[in-house]
């Protein structure tokens, strides 16, 4: 597994507020998403892995430099969307990127033919002699995800790219996000709206509090460990004799969920339907979201936008 | 493919030429610096004072030369010496103009970024805050180098082309000229551009801060003559615009102008020692301020 990002009991203060608390994650090429409640410490980590905040304690890598003795190193082949806006409302589109692009090492003429690719891309080719200032909201998002990629980077982080964003803004927001990775680009996508997650990335990484809830793929995450089933008749007698017989079940009304505990799980509700003479009405694996992940493990609801 | 046309998606194009690292950061600082400062690629109104204030700073020039060429047509001699323009006399003509210059020029360079949060984007890019506040301040050296060398060169060159004696003899015999102009004109970019990095490092808004700015050096000033008037001799280390004025003429080796300062008794290196600790001053400040942003 090639390792993008690093961190070894990577811990934040400000002041007495614990922001990160011993952080260690290895975090794989690819789309990455980091997911948490507002103030699960993403924002610091991301600032930290850029060289703008130190850490109190422990040590990151990014690309396979210290960001925080080789900032400048790491910062020449990374690029960043920050939450905030970060667009100066004087300027045009396409003076800004070309701008961009310079301040990241590109030479002048280089710059130029990659801001118009990259407002291209974004669909801001017809808007590039706009001032920004003028630019709706979904515009400046754009804006600011093509400013993050306009020097071609090996990584890109980007910190809640659909914040503020109508529906259809954030689905082409969340579509390029998911192209992103066709590019050779790493992506490392920070939000609080795990369904903006699960459609973009590959990896996640969930904090709460300051501390990693859980780490891994998003396929090993959301792999389902119960099975519902729907019953024409009240579902309590056959989830009563499952429990007797060993079975984690829950019931409601005409509805019973079984945890999976290998295969022999589905012989025991197929027995069990068989001796209590019911019918099945519907019966199949419950769909995980991240969100049941996140909360099944312990991690405070992310909620809507605040 | 119609018989219209193609359509070529080009997809996405990698970039494989070089990265040229820091110094480009810095250059491109530097040059959007400069454009900030002068409205390039700007709207119209936003070129309108700059440029104005520049032409205010070279016309003088223009005029005292076609005076000299003249005045060089009615009567020969030496005509660099002419009281009415000299080298030195014309950093007093300028300084208005380049007072007023900083006064627009430090809150452009470094409030917008600050307040529309554009720092965040030179975080993610190959430089450091030196890098950032050093690259806006060659910006405005070079903003105020060209408000003060143009028309000095413009005198220089004029004086030394329709002087007696040939262009190049002229040129080679008062070279020593170029080398005062260089140390007046830093020392005034000192004076006039540390104060106003200062106030801009707190700033939130443009127009608010060139008036706190001239407010302030119009202030000091006041309140400078009127306590060395009365008594209190130091007060007259606050007349800020005094300062390279009197480092001028120590400079040129004139006899002092009747300045503030000068008439309080203060020494010309106290001036300078003024005029280096505010620039000191204001890069700590500057640098403690902005390691807390970028």
């Amino acid at each position: 597994m090639d390792v993008v990002v690093a961190t070894d009991s990577l811990g934040h203060a400000y002041g007495d507020v614990v922001a990160l608390h011993h952080v260690s994650v290895e975090v794989p090429a690819g789309r990455v998403g980091l997911v948490g409640a507002n103030g699960a410490g993403k924002t610091t980590l991301i600032k930290i892995l850029l060289g703008i905040l130190e850490p109190t304690v422990g040590s990151s890598t990014v690309l396979g430099a210290d960001p925080q003795r080789n900032a400048v190193g790491v910062r020449a082949k990374i690029g960043y969307m920050p939450e905030s806006d970060c667009l100066p409302e004087a300027q045009s589109a396409a003076d800004f990127m070309v701008y961009a692009a310079e301040l990241a090492g590109l030479p002048p003429k280089a710059a130029r033919q990659r801001a118009s690719d990259v407002l291209t891309l974004v669909g801001l080719h017809e808007e590039r002699f706009r001032q920004l200032g003028e630019f709706s909201t979904g515009m400046k998002q754009r804006a600011k995800l093509a400013q993050a990629i306009v020097h071609d980077p090996d990584l890109v982080m980007l910190d809640e790219p659909t914040a503020g964003l109508d529906p259809e803004g954030r689905d082409e927001m969340l579509d390029l996000i998911a192209r992103l990775g066709g590019f050779g680009i790493n992506v490392i996508t920070s939000s609080h709206v795990l369904t903006d997650i699960e459609r973009t990335c590959d990896w996640v990484v969930m904090l709460d509090g300051g501390s990693v809830l859980r780490e891994g793929p998003l396929s090993a995450l959301l792999d389902t460990t119960t099975v519902e089933v729907e019953l024409f008749e009240d579902a309590a007698p056959v989830a009563e004799d499952l429990r007797h017989r060993g079975a984690d079940v829950t019931a409601e009304g005409r509805t019973m969920a079984v945890r999976i505990d290998g295969d022999g799980s589905y012989d025991l509700v197929r027995d069990a339907l068989a001796r209590a003479g019911m019918a099945v009405r519907r019966m199949g694996t419950r769909a995980q979201t991240l969100e049941d992940v996140f909360l099944s493990s312990g991690g405070l609801e992310p909620g809507p936008e605040r | 493919m119609t018989d219209q046309g193609v359509v070529y998606d080009l997809g996405y194009r990698p970039h494989e030429g070089p990265r040229l690292g820091r110094r480009a950061a810095i250059r491109a600082t530097v040059k959007d610096g400069l454009r900030r400062m002068f409205g390039i690629r700007r709207r119209a109104r936003k070129k309108v004072l700059p440029f104005l204030l520049f032409g205010v700073a070279l016309l003088p020039a223009i005029v005292f030369v076609g005076l000299v060429f003249l005045t060089s047509q009615i009567a020969t001699g030496d005509v660099i010496d002419t009281p009415f323009a000299n080298h030195a006399s014309y950093f007093d003509i300028a300084a208005g103009t380049v007072l007023l210059f900083c006064a627009l020029s430090g809150p452009e360079l470094l409030i917008p970024d600050r307040v529309e949060g554009v720092l965040a984007v030179y975080s993610s890019r190959p430089m450091t805050v030196f890098d950032y506040l050093g690259a806006r301040a060659g910006a405005l050296a070079l903003g105020v180098g060209a408000f003060m060398l143009v028309p000095q060169l413009l005198l220089y060159l004029g004086f030394a082309a329709l002087g007696g004696g040939g262009f190049l003899s002229n040129l080679v015999t008062s070279s020593g000229d170029l080398l005062r102009i260089a140390a007046a004109t830093f020392f005034y970019l000192l004076a006039y551009g540390a104060p106003a990095f200062l106030i801009a490092v707190f700033a939130k808004r443009l127009a608010p801060a060139t008036g706190v700015y001239l407010g302030a050096f119009l202030g000091l000033q006041a309140a400078a003559d009127g306590f060395s008037s009365s008594g209190t001799r130091w007060a007259a280390v606050a007349a800020l615009s005094d300062h390279p004025s009197i480092v001028r003429d120590w400079i040129f080796d004139r006899t002092p102008t009747q300045l503030v300062p000068v008439r309080a008794g203060l020494d010309a290196w106290v001036s300078l020692v003024v005029i280096v600790v505010v620039a000191v001053v204001t890069l700590l400040v500057a640098v403690r301020r902005y390691r807390s942003l970028m």
